[in-house]
């Protein structure tokens, strides 16, 4: 069994990455694929609590991982709905550079 | 840690060792890459390696998930977009140099994880649920998280249908400026 601790670790670890690069990229592209990266970590969060979960029925042993079914179906949604405002971005303004659409208007 | 410290080490531990290691540089090369569909192929390598650490964490059905959805899915989703955009895009840094604040962040984390490692509790469970247990607790307990959840999957259709719709009035403004 690997230790919780080692787990955390490495999902901190990764959000750190992820934030790196929410920070410096301007790609949109990018971006959504960093965001992607927390999302991981954060889903790998609740999987590692649910293998560690204390002694209950099984149903509420396993609820992390339900958690976490739900979690990926929602990052899934978010990724489609980015790259579609990706596309009109480029349609529009002609550019997926965040820093070209800071009017925030068409 | 307690990987390090610990004078057995099983297999398991030895399996996550390699596949942290081998997330985490993927992660980094792929926000490092230069051309945007080498970041891509790199970001496939982390969610088949994250995925494999979800088959060791005895939560098989969430393995095949992430194998499907992300390796599968939103790769190439990413991979159709760049397509689309037809472009040649470049990642191109802010110039802020804002991203020093994450590298304070990864030693901060560090060593509050370092401090708090011994607080974690260690108790091992080696408890596996197959995976009806996981679709029981779903549609059991959370019925309605996943019918939320569809929902929320059926307005994002209906608003990614919107965006990406080709749209007149809108286009012959952008065009007038």
């Amino acid at each position: 069994m690997i230790p919780l601790a080692d787990l955390l670790i490495f999902s901190g670890l990764l959000f750190s990455v992820g934030i790196f690069g929410v920070l410096t990229r301007r790609n949109f592209i990018m971006l959504l694929i960093s965001i992607e990266i927390i999302m991981n970590s954060a889903i790998l969060n609740f999987i590692a609590f649910a293998a560690y979960s204390p002694a209950g029925s099984p149903l509420q042993e396993v609820s992390g991982q339900g958690i976490a079914v739900v979690l990926i179906g929602l990052a899934a949604t978010e990724v489609a709905l980015g790259l579609a405002i990706v596309l009109a971005l480029n349609r529009i303004i002609g550019s997926v550079d965040v820093a070209d659409a800071m009017q925030l208007k068409l | 840690m307690p990987l390090l410290g610990c004078s057995q080490v099983s297999i398991d531990e030895i399996l996550f060792a390699l596949l942290a290691g081998a997330s985490l540089i993927t992660a980094v090369l792929a926000l490092l890459a230069r051309e945007i569909v080498h970041t891509i192929m790199w970001i496939a390598i982390l969610f088949v390696s994250i995925g494999l650490v979800y088959f060791l964490l005895e939560a098989p059905f969430l393995g095949v998930l992430q194998l499907a959805v992300y390796a599968g899915a939103v790769t190439i989703l990413l991979l159709f977009a760049v397509m689309v955009v037809k472009k040649r895009i470049f990642s191109r840094e802010a110039v802020t140099g804002i991203g020093v604040s994450s590298v304070l962040l990864t030693l901060a984390l560090a060593l509050l994880m370092a401090g708090n490692a011994l607080r974690v509790p260690a108790g091992t469970t080696g408890r596996f649920y197959p995976t009806g247990t996981l679709s029981q607790s779903l549609f059991l307990d959370y019925g309605g998280w996943v019918i939320l959840l569809g929902f929320v999957v059926l307005s994002a259709l209906v608003g990614s249908v919107y965006l990406a719709k080709e749209s007149r009035g809108r286009h012959i403004r952008a065009e007038g400026e």
